[in-house]
């Protein structure tokens, strides 16, 4: 959860103790990869939040820990039709989450200044970049694409995917080696991109309009607000050569039980989920954050229905692919970026990096699964 | 009046040394710390040598069991510990020879007559003042390829081509020493000047007389005399540096390229934390343990730095 969306969090929450003055709550801010790893050391001791929040991905491997509740039996089926069934993560026949916002998937954002309108393909977004380019001699496109995560529109827009219907890798694809190609072409052929860009030099460049466009999430809309960038929301451009739209990763944010937390403490902490789940709510962050809610009853709110940036955010989401849930996914990524990045440093060709991600994937799956 | 002599008496009782002895009222005031010594070193270390020999994973996260020394072979069967274990080596003895060489010039220096020495001081100890986070971020930053103070400066000034610094696997472990360099030499600076001022002046006087250089006072009353206070400090930073996993993680963003610029402690947390190998991860940081164990007794015990010091 970025600064300011705590704060209106944080606001959420007064609201609430005001309401319920027998309940104290606290909250605690960390970062997805160190939630996920403080959320493990805390649940070996049996402690830990009674609430988790985040990203449905972190869903798989507490679900294989056995350290959040099954929510089944704690919400109703009326309750939970209320909602979209994208905000609902099952594991093994069990509900795990419930999420407040869904996508947290990547899309095009460009600054509506410096381009009035948006490339809708590869060829355009190249040739526009290389005009960006030679009149700025700046990039006409940035983003974090050091990381697998944001390589994935690519990986889809040839037509590969990271895993089978039984969870098993399939990184040695024809599919893999055409979009790490493509990946080298962008910043070494057509040189649209900079030679080496993580996310912080992606974000300032685009917040400072050194940049046209910028390949981020919806967690970033409130950022570029505050930075007073007037930005647009656009499809990843369209892959003639394959006629297959970028895919991004779509994933719901939400809400999951620690396995820990003592019985009678259940029946409030499912009063306060549901409070955070609620239609209010939700539109507090929907009108400050432009997120998609997950009740079903909001989608013809105004601020919903007249909200340009929510608009485009959707249109990308209905190309994208949810997020595989299990915890294989984790050894994918970890087996994907060594020789992802190895492509992009030229120490490995594209036919040699999907080999190499396909055996090392395989193999950290047989050693997480021992 | 009664009441106050009653309490007196009983404090009096209380520390009665014929119903206490010296001995157990000492052991007594000790047993705060020793609990929480208990807590947050000995029960934690002995659970992960229970973990070590455990088979504690994703699929096995509560229903764990012993399953002998089978982690520490996995340890010392897989060929990526030789590998991470040669470049953690040299992270620990290339950043140590800086942060001794720099930190004793420095000191030297500083321990001389020089113009606006407390300001100096005060700007050479700032790198250990900053918190390690802030350091490696704005280091990384730095050493961006395109917009890297780094690179715009060997560009312009030396006009060399701009290098590829969190790209490749070399350049990115280099850019971590180098991180590490300028944040570790203050700590030897600042031991190296405690101990150049207590060496007495007499001694370089004497070697004055004696017609030494510099280089000469240097070997014979600087160094040998610094050695008890230096050596402590070199084991002490060895320890650190062999363990620091925030500069490595957070300069390389967690081992890239690659996973190339991996140290021990920084693999031990990814196979922890990242491949949830819970019981693998416990037996390599217990293998981490006996090293730095057995090289702290090894050094300490050839040097004589505690002989040299009392």
């Amino acid at each position: 959860m970025h600064p300011d969306e705590q704060e209106e969090f944080n606001k959420i929450l007064q609201e609430y103790m005001a309401q319920n003055p027998d309940i104290k709550i606290t909250a605690l801010y960390k970062e997805t990869e160190t939630l996920r790893s403080g959320f493990q050391i805390a649940a070996i001791g049996g402690a830990g939040p009674d609430i988790v929040w985040g990203p449905s991905d972190q869903v798989g491997p507490f679900e294989a820990m056995g350290i959040i509740l099954p929510l089944d039996t704690l919400f109703d089926k009326k309750y939970l039709s209320k909602f979209d069934p994208k905000a609902l993560v099952y594991g093994h026949g069990h509900l795990y989450s419930i999420a407040d916002k869904i996508g947290n998937h990547l899309m095009l954002i460009y600054n509506k200044s410096l381009l009035p309108d948006p490339p809708r393909t590869m060829d355009e977004l190249i040739a526009d970049g290389e005009k960006f380019d030679e009149a700025t001699k700046g990039h006409a496109l940035v983003w974090n694409y050091t990381e697998p995560y944001f390589f994935i529109p690519f990986l889809t827009g040839f037509n590969g995917w990271v895993m089978d219907s039984l969870g098993n890798p399939t990184l040695d694809t024809q599919a893999m080696i055409s979009a790490l190609e493509f990946m080298k072409d962008l910043r070494d052929k057509y040189e649209i991109i900079p030679k080496s860009c993580d996310y912080e030099t992606a974000d300032a460049l685009f917040k400072e309009g050194k940049a046209e466009m910028i390949i981020n999430g919806p967690w970033s809309f409130g950022s570029y607000k505050r930075a007073g960038l007037d930005f647009g929301v656009a499809r990843i451009p369209f892959m003639k050569e394959t006629g297959l739209w970028p895919a991004p990763m779509v994933s719901p944010m939400g809400y999951s039980i620690n396995a820990s937390i003592p019985s009678w403490k259940i029946p409030e902490v499912v009063k306060f989920v549901r409070f955070l789940l609620s239609p209010q709510v939700q539109l507090e962050f929907t009108t400050h954050f432009e997120t998609i809610p997950t009740l079903t009853e909001l989608y013809n709110d105004t601020s919903v229905q007249n909200n340009e940036v929510i608009k485009g955010s959707e249109d990308e989401m209905e190309v994208g692919r949810p997020m595989p849930i299990i915890p294989e996914l984790r050894a994918i990524w970890d087996a994907m970026r060594p020789s992802y990045q190895a492509v992009l440093g030229g120490t490995e060709t594209p036919e040699q990096a999907a080999k190499e991600m396909q055996r090392s994937a395989v193999q950290k799956i047989k050693e997480m699964n021992e | 009046m009664k009441n106050d002599s009653a309490e007196k008496m009983s404090s009096r009782a209380f520390f009665d040394t014929e119903r206490i002895s010296p001995n157990t009222f000492a052991y007594i005031l000790m047993v705060p710390a020793a609990l929480v010594m208990f807590g947050v070193v000995i029960y934690p270390f002995f659970y992960n040598v229970l973990l070590s020999f455990s088979n504690m994973s994703l699929r096995h996260f509560k229903d764990w069991h012993i399953i002998g020394f089978r982690q520490y072979g996995e340890v010392f069967s897989e060929k990526i510990f030789y590998s991470v274990f040669f470049k953690t080596l040299v992270w620990t003895f290339v950043n140590i020879f800086f942060h001794v060489t720099i930190g004793v010039a420095l000191a030297i220096i500083l321990n001389r007559k020089l113009f606006g020495k407390g300001a100096i001081r005060t700007l050479l100890i700032l790198p250990w003042a900053i918190p390690q986070v802030i350091v490696a971020l704005t280091w990384r930053s730095m050493f961006n390829y395109e917009y890297g103070a780094i690179n715009l400066f060997i560009a312009q000034y030396f006009h060399m081509t701009p290098i590829q610094w969190l790209g490749k696997p070399l350049e990115a472990f280099s850019a971590c020493i180098i991180t590490n360099i300028w944040l570790g030499f203050p700590f030897m600076m600042t031991i190296a000047l405690g101990g150049l001022q207590s060496i007495p002046r007499e001694l370089y006087e004497a070697a004055d007389i004696d017609g030494a250089t510099g280089w000469q006072k240097f070997w014979t009353v600087t160094a040998p005399l610094l050695r008890p206070v230096m050596i402590p400090a070199i084991t002490l930073g060895i320890i650190w540096t062999f363990n620091n996993v925030n500069i490595i993680w957070l300069v390389s963003n967690g081992g890239e390229p690659s996973d190339q610029t991996h140290i021990l402690v920084s693999y031990v947390y990814k196979a922890a934390f990242n491949l949830y190998r819970y019981g693998y991860a416990a037996a390599l940081s217990m293998v981490i343990f006996a090293i730095l164990l057995i090289f702290s007794l090894f050094f300490l015990n050839r040097t004589r730095a505690s002989e040299a010091a009392y």
